[in-house]
């Protein structure tokens, strides 16, 4: 059997811009790795590039987590931006407008340039 | 009365010293026990105690009595009685004074105020011991019941045959008490099926036990006697030299032939199956002695075919024989006029369910063992619906994803294009999310039911949890703006996905259950394969 693990890692480009990689799965119950890797984030930060190039998996849970965390970004006046979304997960973030408010790119460069632009 | 002598039996040694010394004095001396006297509830002496003239010097007795003798071969000198309520509830028995003098007037007083005192306290000590017997005692039986119930679910089909062109819905539910219940699936050379619905009189761990032992003998037999008679024949000479007295077994056992429907099957005294034909419902017919009863019996043996459309419905008593507050019996006649008003499998189970239940009302506590059993063909050709799996899950959070992965690889050669494929993946995992947290509420003791079939044309995934009774939400179309705004919580994307990944989907609700199945196209028909606008 398949057991949901999200793993994040925060690393930062430059002063502005960090960018989260997802792992695994998104899920309701990845909420502790999302939301420690966005602790990272700081101050400074202004955007926030989420790669999920490494996505098995994320389901309604997961999207409501998205939701949640541009909530919080939007309070900080950060960017949220994707990248490496397979069709289906672009599909998805379509379906649900998440695509409005979250950039959607096809590569992690691609993200970052669109974060300073 | 059989609790006086366990109570009090002690022989006390008395210094008539004040009552601090007389505590040490009996730390230090060992205490002398009488070996427990039972006194006869007939013993003239019981009078005496009865009476309420207080204590009793045992010698001074002239009653012939072997409670009297047996106190005094145990040197008792003195009995108080100890009256509680008017019942006596024990004896404080005393040998003699270790100064060797007799009791005096004042020493029988103290003792006669000591006794009015302590029957109360020891009353209640009696009344907790027999309540914490009671309680073992319980404990006991619903230890029984649980591994009654045990050996009924081992010997359960776990799942349910998967025929093309055949439907096969399948319903037990215990009573408290547990019944003897049972149904089976056999599988029979040449692709036929024995099926198997039976009730053992009794209940609790002998039916249990019966039931298992039936199970096993019709099952080791049955591939080898192709004759259901012949089969119900055997199986009633291997019982009846074995089974307890007084227990028998009905059973109706019938084989079928899939590809044309022919049926053959004898009867156990069993409830008569119901066909559905049309608008007609008919009995099967067929007479037998319960199995176990008497040995050498011989059982009829008939023939029916069940046509496109038919519905047969193998049922135990426990559904018919039920009763209303005011005693009245749901009754055959009932049944039978549902079977023919409702649809098939789990609809016109879940429909039998509810009629009995709004029958008995909320309060009834279930008599026997409900047993249901249905059997669909498909009606024509072209509606041929195969099954490519069913199983169950187990309610715990995360099993979405195994229930999302058996149903990926069940379909995986059926030809969905990739896109779709993947659409079906997450509208899967979603419905069946909402099953085990919204259905089944995280109780991992409920299952849920999966079943993944195709149709010339769709392919047709349903999912049921437990949760019937409540009504489904309607897809509620996500506002982001609203979300992030805080106005509507950031969850609930659930039904919204599921609508728009599949091409249709339909939600059905009972009392009992609630389904949701999921429709995908499979012919190449334009517009439906990539619309999600």
């Amino acid at each position: 059997m398949t057991t949901a693990t999200t793993t994040t890692t925060a690393d930062r480009i430059d002063e502005w811009t960090i960018v989260i990689r997802v792992r695994g799965d998104v899920t309701a119950a990845s909420e502790q790795p999302l939301m420690a890797a966005y602790g990272q984030a700081g101050d400074k930060t202004r955007a926030i590039v989420l790669d999920f190039t490494g996505l098995d998996y994320m389901n309604s849970g997961g999207i409501g987590l998205l939701v949640t965390l541009l909530v919080r970004a939007n309070r900080q006046k950060q960017k949220l931006l994707a990248c490496g979304l397979n069709e289906h997960y672009k599909q998805i973030f379509e379906l649900t407008r998440l695509d409005e408010a979250i950039g959607i790119h096809d590569t992690e460069a691609a993200a970052v340039a669109a974060a300073k632009a | 009365m059989l609790t006086l002598t366990r109570t009090f039996r002690r022989v006390i040694g008395r210094d008539g010293d004040s009552a601090p010394a007389k505590a040490r004095a009996s730390a230090r001396t060992p205490v002398l026990e009488t070996p427990p006297i039972d006194i006869a509830p007939n013993d003239p002496i019981l009078a005496y105690f009865h009476a309420g003239s207080g204590a009793v010097a045992i010698d001074d007795l002239q009653l012939d009595s072997p409670a009297v003798r047996a106190l005094r071969s145990a040197g008792v000198k003195l009995v108080v009685p100890l009256i509680s309520q008017g019942e006596l509830i024990g004896l404080l028995n005393l040998g003699r004074r270790l100064s060797d003098q007799d009791y005096s007037t004042d020493d029988r007083r103290l003792l006669e105020k000591l006794a009015a005192q302590a029957s109360p306290a020891v009353r209640v000590a009696q009344l907790v011991r027999e309540q914490e017997a009671e309680v073992r005692a319980r404990e006991r039986i619903s230890q029984e019941l649980r591994i009654a119930q045990l050996i009924q679910q081992q010997f359960l089909p776990k799942t349910l045959p998967n025929l093309p062109g055949w439907q096969i819905a399948a319903f037990y539910r215990a009573a408290a008490e547990v019944g003897g219940d049972f149904y089976d699936f056999i599988d029979l050379p040449g692709g036929k099926i024995g099926l198997v619905v039976g009730d053992v009189t009794g209940h609790g761990v002998p039916a249990a036990l019966v039931m298992a032992t039936t199970r096993s003998v019709l099952r080791s037999e049955a591939p080898r006697l192709g004759s259901p008679s012949k089969l119900l024949e055997r199986v009633n000479d291997f019982l009846h030299a074995d089974i307890p007295q007084n227990m028998f077994v009905t059973c109706l056992y019938a084989v079928l032939e899939p590809a044309t429907g022919r049926l053959t099957y004898a009867n156990a005294g069993h409830d008569l199956p119901f066909v559905r034909r049309g608008n007609d419902v008919v009995e099967l017919r067929a007479t037998g002695m319960p199995l176990g009863a008497l040995p050498g019996m011989h059982y009829d043996e008939k023939e029916a075919t069940l046509g496109p459309g038919d519905v047969m419905v193998l049922h135990s008593d426990g559904l018919a024989e039920a009763h209303d507050p005011q005693r009245q019996m749901y009754g055959f006649p009932r049944m039978r006029k549902l079977i023919g008003e409702l649809g098939t499998g789990h609809e016109l189970i879940d429909g039998l369910l509810e009629s009995l239940h709004a029958f008995t009302g909320p309060a009834w506590e279930q008599e026997d063992d409900i047993t249901l059993v249905t059997l669909s063909r498909s009606s024509v050709h072209g509606e041929t619906e195969h099954v490519l799996v069913e199983f169950e899950e187990s309610s715990a959070p995360g099993n979405e994803r195994r229930i999302m992965d058996r149903v990926a690889s069940s379909v995986r050669d059926i030809g969905l294009d990739p896109k779709r494929f993947e659409r079906l993946k997450t509208a899967v995992s979603e419905a069946a999310m909402n099953a085990i947290e919204h259905g089944n509420r995280l109780d991992v003791e409920l299952p849920v039911h999966v079943r993944v079939s195709v149709t010339d044309d769709e392919l047709l995934i349903r999912i049921v949890d437990n949760g019937g009774g409540r009504d489904i939400p309607e897809p509620e179309t996500p506002d982001l703006e609203a979300k992030l705004q805080g106005l509507q919580k950031p969850r609930g994307w659930g039904l919204f996905l599921i609508k728009n990944m599949v091409d249709d989907m339909r939600v059905h609700t009972t009392n009992m259950h609630h389904s949701i199945e999921l429709v995908m196209k499979l012919a190449a028909k334009k517009g439906a394969d990539d619309g999600h606008d």
